[in-house]
């Protein structure tokens, strides 16, 4: 009775994960293969064409789109890896850990909350709305990941080495660059893809700060989802896809899954 | 060495950060409060305190709204932990050959813009979609269910753009569990269920908990989802923030409304806190 029952609770669970991959999976599909399809109505299927993907690459509008938000992603990767690493270090090594939770509420608050208040304060100080604007908010939800991040693997770090190097004669700055940054690779680089991938899906700060001359992908995005289904946005989709699952590769290849989460 | 340590790693390391921080999130924060209590005079162009604001908050309609978004994120919380809860347990602990493979597979749709997940439900949900047209072939239809611009899109939607921030945290627990304490329950005479919900179940709340509210949070404010996938039909708090302050430019209502929301809602986390600290006592006690 007991062995029929843990066969069937086993059973159960094989049918739900294979289910929870199904619900994951099957949208994505749909939308990979009705991005080959002949026709512009999208809901059956005529046959094989790259003609979306051949516009795809003439609409001038998505490439500049594109380029602005890969401009604000490794700006906001850049700035907040740099500012989050020298502050990790600084307040490690001064026995001043209690500062980090300055930058815990990036992550609580929510993101709305963040980019109203920010665009009230561009408001009243007249700060031009535009990419500059945009990379302050996403350098702000950076930091909130780069910090913790680092920390973590910074502090698991073996301080003798720091020291070691130190009595040996190394300069601070030799130290550092020598023997820390080394040592945190895995966990900048951790940082860096999280912080891109997260400035490349940013939507509602980037709807609210970036104002109506710059145009970023998911902005363009959304202002196409509204105006109609069109089989071009499923060809940008599948392409995303593809360069998302390279990064996620290289995610899990640096082994640095631990350093996060 | 300690004093040649401090020299290099001197204030400077920590300045850029802190500035940042500071200047770009609590300074605008103290903007926002400030502007929610400020009325200006269009004609004399003069600014002076004002609670009007506040008072204009208390038409009911703001409550209802209130309370929508707190049920869709309460939904969405419980349908992802539903979801995420057996499978985080099977790829943590059942899993051994493909284990990276797997996992990769999992977060992989989130590395992509969430736009484009829900733009792939349209494919799905609309009268002639992938669901319908196998529905009516199969038979166990005649005519298409409409199924876009529903409540039940909504949800699926969010469930589906929220399910990892439920996923993660509670992999990671399960990752750090000890799997022989399932074994030993069990080998002492208890019932899977009890083996559940007496060992498995309080070890992994602190998983739950990071993740219900990774996920409660954002999900609160959330307009997109409701307004791409049903339709504009009714109102969050996020569709009253973006009217405010992007169609109608009355930033301090809109501040007003935003301060009102975030209030509600640390509140609304407080009480929780506080249910669950009571409920711990009397455990306790009892």
């Amino acid at each position: 009775m007991h062995k029929i029952l843990q066969r069937l609770s086993n059973a159960a669970l094989a049918v739900w994960v294979t289910g929870a991959y199904l619900f994951l999976y099957v949208p994505l599909l749909v939308l990979v293969v009705f991005s080959f399809n002949k026709i512009t109505f999208p809901y059956h299927w005529v046959g094989f064409s790259w003609h979306w993907y051949q516009e795809l690459f003439v609409t001038s509008e998505i490439w500049e789109a594109a380029q602005n938000s890969l401009i604000v992603g490794a700006s906001s990767v850049v700035l907040s890896v740099t500012f989050g690493l020298l502050f990790v270090v600084w307040s490690s090594r001064n026995n001043k850990h209690y500062l980090m939770g300055a930058f815990y509420p990036n992550l609580v608050v929510p993101e709305i909350v963040i980019a109203v208040g920010l665009l009230s304060f561009y408001i009243f100080f007249n700060v031009p709305l535009g990419l500059p604007s945009l990379i302050v908010g996403h350098t702000l939800l950076g930091l909130g990941y780069a910090i913790p991040i680092i920390y973590t693997r910074y502090n698991a770090l073996d301080q003798r080495i720091i020291e070691a190097s130190l009595d040996l004669g190394a300069t601070d700055r030799q130290t550092f660059f020598k023997i820390v940054l080394p040592l945190l690779r895995s966990a900048l680089v951790a940082a860096a893809l999280l912080i891109f991938i997260l400035s490349l899906d940013d939507f509602l700060i980037a709807f609210f700060c970036a104002g109506s001359s710059a145009q970023t992908l998911s902005l363009y995005i959304f202002a196409m989802i509204r105006s109609g289904v069109s089989p071009v946005v499923n060809a940008l989709a599948t392409l995303m896809l593809v360069v998302s699952s390279l990064l996620v590769m290289v995610f899990c290849s640096v082994k640095v899954k631990e350093d996060i989460w | 060495m300690a004093r040649r340590a401090k020299t290099v790693h001197s204030f400077f390391w920590g300045i850029p950060a802190f500035l940042w921080q500071t200047l770009f999130f609590y300074v605008p924060l103290c903007f926002l409060l400030a502007t929610s209590f400020v009325k200006r005079v269009p004609s004399t162009k003069i600014s002076h305190f004002s609670l009007e604001h506040y008072a204009a908050l208390l038409d009911p309609i703001y409550m209802v709204i209130l309370a929508r978004s707190l049920t869709l994120a309460a939904i969405t919380v419980c349908s992802c932990l539903l979801i995420a809860y057996p499978v985080a347990y099977f790829l943590a602990l059942r899993v051994q050959r493909f284990k990276t493979i797997l996992f990769a597979l999992l977060i992989l749709p989130f590395w992509t813009n969430f736009l484009l997940l829900v733009y792939a439900w349209y494919f799905l949900l609309e009268n002639n979609g992938l669901i319908n047209t196998m529905l009516l072939k199969f038979g166990f239809i005649s005519a298409p269910i409409h199924m876009m611009n529903t409540y039940g899109a909504v949800c699926c939607g969010m469930l589906y753009c929220y399910l990892p921030f439920m996923l993660l945290p509670l992999y990671s627990t399960f990752e750090r569990f000890d799997e022989r304490l399932l074994e030993a329950s069990r080998d002492l005479g208890a019932t899977g269920w009890q083996t559940f919900t007496r060992v498995m179940l309080p070890l992994t709340l602190p998983g739950i908990k990071t993740g219900a509210l990774l996920v409660f949070i954002p999900a609160f404010g959330e307009f997109v989802i409701p307004s791409l996938l049903g339709g504009d039909k009714s109102m969050y708090i996020g569709s009253v923030i973006t009217h405010y302050f992007l169609t109608v430019r009355n930033v301090s209502l809109g501040s007003a409304f935003t301060c009102f929301s975030a209030l509600f809602l640390i509140f609304f986390l407080f009480i929780l806190f506080m249910a669950h600290a009571l409920l711990n006592r009397e455990q306790k006690n009892a």
